[in-house]
């Protein structure tokens, strides 16, 4: 029976533990038995059994005493190197400026042989190319579909199903966020009020630099450069303009010429910016609301788009779930 | 694309605009028409033509109905694709700093046409929208005029929102 490690246990690892709680009899139907979790990992404890946790338990005890286990520990590649695990489901917080724990998490599961399943932005951001090497280096499998558009199948839709095209370009709405506060801006409520609102929502952080100026649309972008287009790029390459200091005079006036603007992401061979753009109403980038919309152009296929939830608790563990199953499948094949 | 085209039409009545219907038949547009019936050859007047059609398969099918009606396509040329592109330009900024722009732009592209609109709204911090839109001839045009916009409102700390 295959064994996960669960490092970060907010909104999404607790995602994850009810996915694979919901998933139990379809798994163990698939595989012969489900994968059991042998260790999850919040910010300062650990829970730990070889033979499996109880998942329900483990949830119970983060919602009532806001931690995973009653072990303390202070450096979690101690704890994940005393582990024994087959894969590591990654999902601490993003830090696009040095990976956080979450790059030095990945990187030790892949020197150890380990597989990797992250929705983590910043160490793919960072460093994508030697993360991927390592990978290869130790035959690991190393997956991370959630990392873009949340739910939307991208990244496996293009190097999968798509893998015979010749793909131009990818360009998409990839921060519900950004969308949320354009669309209100729209119905025109100015920035402020709208920026203000989403954070009333809890669609947009306290500090909401990171998707306002771009800088999580442009990691997202250079995850897409990098795996779909086998470039070699980083966080710095990324041409990026934000959103914040767009006027309610500038939507008025796209809008007066029958245009939306919206942040798009735009990477290709020879292209990697975020930046805001008009879009004709009408046109599948001029969605409304919070959605996660991509168009991919491909040179047999013809543009090809899709769309869905770009972030929330359950949606993201579907995009783990469907990494896993990837990895399973590789390993055992399925019925 | 743009397309001029010399047609051979019977000299009958009604043939004149019979040979134009093709042209919205096939969602084209008619741009301009000029007949000229000095130039008749086998009872045939000549009719130039200049028209827009989107793609080149909306070409071959109005062809394909010119030469059905009895119409003679004598020529065919200057045909180049047409492109809309939009440019929206935030910051402090006047209308002569855009006439400008243009104007400079003008040098390296062929405006097929350029037209400015200023936003309405006054704003308190002295910041103003302008929304160029300008129709060239192709795509090469296109991202040259690009470059132009993206290092000029760059190089003036102005904010610039491209079409997409
Ligand atoms: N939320 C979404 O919809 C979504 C969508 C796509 C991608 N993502 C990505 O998924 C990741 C997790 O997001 P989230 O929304 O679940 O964040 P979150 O709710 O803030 O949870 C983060 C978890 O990581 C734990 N953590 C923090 N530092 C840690 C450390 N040094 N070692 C181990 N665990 C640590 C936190 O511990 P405590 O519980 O003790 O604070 C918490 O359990 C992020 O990288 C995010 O960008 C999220």
């Amino acid at each position: 029976m295959v064994s996960l490690a669960i490092s970060g246990f907010g909104t999404v690892g607790q995602g994850v533990a009810e996915v694979l709680r919901r998933r139990e009899k379809f798994l163990t139907e698939r595989y012969g038995s489900a994968p059991k979790v042998v260790c999850v990992m919040d910010s300062k404890t650990v829970a730990r059994d070889p033979e499996g946790l109880d998942l329900a338990e483990i949830e119970k005890r983060k919602l009532e005493t806001r931690s995973v286990g009653t072990e303390t520990y202070s450096d979690s590649l101690e704890v994940l190197g005393s582990v024994d695990y087959d894969i590591l489901i990654e999902v601490t917080p993003t830090d696009i400026k040095t990976g956080g724990v979450g790059l030095k998490n990945i990187k030790l599961a892949l020197s150890r042989g380990k597989d990797v399943i992250t929705v983590n932005k910043g160490p793919l951001a960072l460093e994508f190319s030697s993360l991927i090497g390592l990978a290869r280096k130790n035959g690991c499998k190393f997956r991370f579909e959630g990392t873009v558009g949340g739910a939307m199948p991208i990244i496996n839709l293009c190097h999968e199903n798509l893998v015979g095209e010749n793909i131009r370009s990818v360009r998409g709405i990839f921060n519900g966020t950004c969308n949320y506060i354009l669309s209100k801006m729209d119905k025109g409520q100015p920035y402020e009020q709208a920026l203000k609102e989403a954070q009333q929502l809890g669609y947009a952080e306290t500090d909401p630099t990171n998707d306002v100026e771009g800088y999580d649309t442009a990691a997202k972008c250079v995850i897409l450069a990098n795996s779909v287009f086998h470039r070699d790029v980083t966080f710095k390459d990324v041409k990026i303009t934000g959103i914040s200091q767009i006027t309610a005079d500038a939507v008025a006036q796209a809008a007066s010429h029958n245009m939306v603007i919206r942040l798009i992401g735009e990477v290709s061979d020879t292209k990697l910016e975020v930046s805001p753009r008009l879009i004709p109403v009408g046109h599948p980038l001029g969605i409304s609301g919070t959605l996660n919309i991509a168009q991919i152009d491909a040179d047999l296929a013809g543009p090809i788009t899709i769309n869905g939830r770009g972030a929330g608790k359950i949606e993201t563990a579907s995009a783990i779930l469907s990494d896993l199953i990837a990895i399973l499948d590789e390993r055992y094949g399925h019925a | 694309m743009m397309v001029n085209a010399e047609l051979y039409v019977r000299d009958l009545p009604g043939q004149l605009v019979g040979s134009l219907e093709p042209i919205s038949m096939v969602d084209g547009n008619i741009v301009g028409v000029v007949h000229d019936r000095e130039q008749m050859v086998n009872q045939r007047i000549l009719v130039s033509v200049t028209f827009e059609v989107s793609t080149s398969g909306q070409l071959d099918q109005l062809k394909a109905i010119w030469k059905s009606m009895d119409i003679i396509i004598s020529k065919m040329g200057s045909v180049y694709e047409t492109i809309t592109t939009e440019y929206m330009v935030l910051g402090k900024f006047n209308a002569a700093y855009v006439d400008g722009l243009i104007e400079q732009a003008s040098k390296i592209v062929n405006f097929e046409s350029v037209d400015v609109g200023y936003s309405s709204g006054k704003s308190v911090s002295g910041k103003r929208t302008a929304l160029i839109t300008a129709e060239l001839r192709g795509e090469e045009e296109r991202i040259r005029l690009d470059e132009f916009f993206v290092h000029s409102c760059e190089r003036d700390n102005l904010m610039l929102i491209r079409g997409l």
